[in-house]
């Protein structure tokens, strides 16, 4: 890890202004009230609990609410019984799209559920985004923007909004799920959460726990890439894929 | 900074309402805006707990606000400690000299952006392109208005105004595209063209929706994937943000992104909402080796000050005022004549830039209070603009700006308040000077003062009855009592 980048040499200044317009000539010590912030790693740790049991216990009723609420914000759902079903499903949707080049991360998920055979027998050879030995930040842009598709795994799905979080990092290219003009997501059972509050409380926890070293980047994706800036009319696929497709296993 | 053109709030808003293409495109728009934000609301939460979420992020806001020292310090460590750099910028020429600096020490020669409101308040792409660096809104509204070099007409849909036509011959001129009617054909042209910027530009520039405090995480709330791809492709990521954009902990995400889409476009959610806490990992695939934040005050520390004002920094610019405001729906964003418009415009503006210079803002509202019911933070902002209006009547910054006529008529109107008599006198001088100009009933134009006939010029005056009331009345107890009450 780098260095520590140099406090700003305005802050000071800066922040005793601000200080000054408040009313205040000393600065605040103790944290003011605020109920998420006084919860500790332990209160934390114990709200998650309850969160992850709460979440189990109304899976199959999640899952069904996920495919409802994504449906309705134009997703394409699609649901599998089994690993092998899912990979189906995806070379399926592949081949109707008529997809020549695919993009995939390289996540544990893809150990699990086998995309790249059933994708060959459809004509379609994936090729992994990742940097690797020999590939150059403009030659994996290069890829990713030839791409047709791409297929990724996600850290959670959250049922309220239909939101997938997809979190960069080593095997999992930023530009894997933004580039390509298709997009397919999996998703696992456990992965699935009810509400946006779980899955803050959730990220919380494992920034506390983490001690900096989690993620610095992440993405919720909740549809296809949209405007409606010219007269309001919506226009979907403007920089990002405007056909989304969700695999849900379970 | 960008210019202030609020001086000519009037002339503006007269064009505008002259324009019938315009008045046809925002009535049909804002109409949109409204039933979606009705709709979504309702079959979600209903009035109470929508209610409810509104009075917790009001209060989250203001005491964020109340506090904003302890949060900046917290976020200034939180990114730093993420292995991000935090500047403090007082106004706009050293935000945009932080920026400049940033961009020569890497040799930047494009910039792609992703929509901000403080950059058009810093006016940074003239800046930008006055060193030779080429600047790129890559929200498709904000590329369009950059290519017609003007400002957003609205805060979340700036182009409303371009109709596809407008939109072509623009394509036409600046990419050379061939003529269409075709909306999403409109899209691919831009789109192309901007994949274009997105895989040579070396610097990100995006504002923030929300700065978390604990974590450092900036985010962002976007439909198209531009604010992705700008905090994606780039090698550098800049963010611009107001200072008071502070929200303190990350579990307060959880609300702010029910009542942001929801106020603005009446969506659930956006289709993306980016969270960028820092630089990339060494170990990530891509994504930018350097990340900087840089917290803006511009004028924000006058709506700090001010004990009244200060709520209107818990601003969330979700554009709900502006699109429920019978004067903007009528004026529409330009005529505010800086970067903000409709009644959060009218209530910033001043204090931000000049009150004397953008002194007529305060007054384009009818008070009507539709705005302070659907603000998702509770802003009572015509409370604020009488206070702002207070402080342009009393000259605030030190010298009058009421007109000779104005405090004539205030004076006479305070001396005749203060006696029966006076009063009475006074309506009696001006049913006698009036009554030579009275038709029907109707006093239809009066000649004296530019003041009077002004008023009658528009309106019709209703003409004063031949006795007055407190004679009638006299004359009523007289005859019952036989006795004259004086
Ligand atoms: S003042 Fe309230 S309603 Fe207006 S833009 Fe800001 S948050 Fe939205």
């Amino acid at each position: 890890m780098s260095p520590t980048p140099e406090e700003h040499p305005n802050k000071t200044a800066f922040l005793l202004r601000v200080r000054s317009a408040l009313g205040r000539t000393e600065p605040i010590v103790h944290m003011p009230d605020h109920p998420s912030l006084k919860s500790n790693a332990m209160r934390q740790q114990e709200k998650v609990r309850t969160i992850v049991a709460r979440n189990e216990a109304r899976r199959s009723s999640t899952l069904d609410r996920l495919a409802r609420t994504a449906a309705a914000a134009s997703w394409n759902v699609r649901r599998a019984g089994d690993a092998e079903e899912a990979a189906g499903i995806i070379a399926e949707i592949a081949q109707q799209s008529g997809v020549k080049s695919l993009v995939r991360s390289a996540e544990d998920v893809f150990k699990r559920v086998n995309i790249d055979t059933p994708l060959r027998s459809v004509g379609v050879s994936p090729a992994i985004l990742a940097s690797g030995r020999s590939r150059t930040r403009g030659a994996l842009r290069d890829m990713a923007f030839r791409a047709d598709m791409g297929v990724t795994g996600v850290s959670y799905a959250i049922a309220e909004t239909a939101s997938c979080a997809v979190t960069p990092r080593r095997g999992v290219a930023r530009l894997a799920s933004l580039a390509p003009p298709r997009l397919v997501l999996l998703i696992e059972p456990e992965q699935v959460l009810e509400t946006l509050d779980d899955f803050f409380a959730i990220t919380r926890l494992n920034r506390m726990q983490a001690r900096g070293r989690t993620a610095n980047y992440f993405n919720f994706i909740s549809g296809p890439s949209r405007t409606a800036d010219i007269e309001q009319t919506l226009t979907i696929g403007v920089h990002g894929p405007g056909e989304v497709h969700m695999v849900i296993l379970g | 900074m960008a210019e202030v053109k609020s001086a000519e709030f009037k002339k503006a808003s007269g064009k505008a309402l002259r324009d019938e293409k315009l008045q046809h495109s925002l009535e049909h728009v804002m109409e949109h805006f409204v039933g979606a934000r009705a709709n979504v609301i309702e079959d979600d939460f209903g009035d109470e707990s929508w209610e409810a979420m509104r009075t917790r992020a009001a209060g989250i806001k203001q005491s964020t606000l109340e506090h904003l020292d302890y949060y900046l310090d917290m976020v200034d460590k939180s990114v730093r400690r993420n292995g991000g750099h935090v500047y403090f910028a007082d106004d706009a020429a050293q935000a945009n000299a932080i920026v400049l600096d940033i961009a020569k020490r890497n040799g930047v020669k494009t910039v792609i952006k992703s929509k901000s409101m403080v950059s058009e308040e810093m006016g940074i792409n003239h800046v930008l392109e006055g060193e030779g660096i080429e600047p790129v809104e890559t929200d498709l509204g904000e590329y369009i208005i950059q290519l017609a070099g003007e400002t957003p007409f609205h805060i979340i849909a700036p182009a409303m105004h371009k109709t596809r036509q407008e939109v072509s011959t623009l394509f036409q001129e600046w990419l050379k595209t061939a003529p269409t009617q075709d909306i999403k054909r409109l899209c691919v042209y831009a789109r192309d063209a901007l994949r274009e910027k997105f895989a040579v530009a070396d610097m990100g520039i995006s504002g923030a929706n929300f700065v978390v405090a604990e974590t450092g995480t900036v985010c962002l709330v976007t439909n198209e994937g531009n604010g992705r791809m700008t905090t994606s492709a780039p090698r550098i990521h800049v963010v611009l943000a107001g200072m008071e954009k502070i929200v303190p902990a990350i579990e307060d995400l959880a609300l702010f992104l029910r009542l942001l889409p929801r106020s603005a476009t009446g969506q659930r959610i956006t289709s993306y909402n980016t969270f960028a806490s820092g630089p990339r990992a060494p170990s990530d695939e891509d994504g930018p080796e350097e990340f900087h934040l840089i917290l803006v005050d511009n004028g924000r520390l006058n709506l700090l000050r001010d004990e009244v004002m200060r709520e209107a920094l818990r601003c969330i610019r979700c554009g709900a005022c502006l699109n429920h405001c019978p004067v903007y729906r009528k004026i529409g964003g330009h005529a505010y004549g800086w970067v903000y418009s409709g009644p959060i415009g009218a209530i910033v503006t001043p204090p931000m830039t000049n009150m004397k210079v953008a002194r007529d803002l305060p007054y384009a509202s009818t008070l009507c209070g539709t705005c302070k019911d659907v603000c998702p933070v509770k802003i009572d902002i015509p409370r604020l603009l009488l206070h702002l209006r207070y402080k342009v009547a009393e000259g605030a910054i030190g010298e009058r700006s009421t007109t000779w006529m104005e405090r004539l008529f205030v004076g006479q109107w305070h001396g005749a308040m203060r006696s029966r008599r006076a009063l009475e006198g006074k309506a009696n001088l001006g049913r006698l000077l009036t009554r030579p100009f009275a038709r029907g009933g109707k006093v239809r134009k009066l000649p004296f003062t530019p003041m009077v006939s002004g008023w009658t010029a528009s309106r019709d005056f209703p003409a004063p009855a031949p006795r007055s009331f407190a004679r009638l009345w006299r004359e009523e107890l007289a005859h019952d009592n036989g006795t004259e009450l004086r």
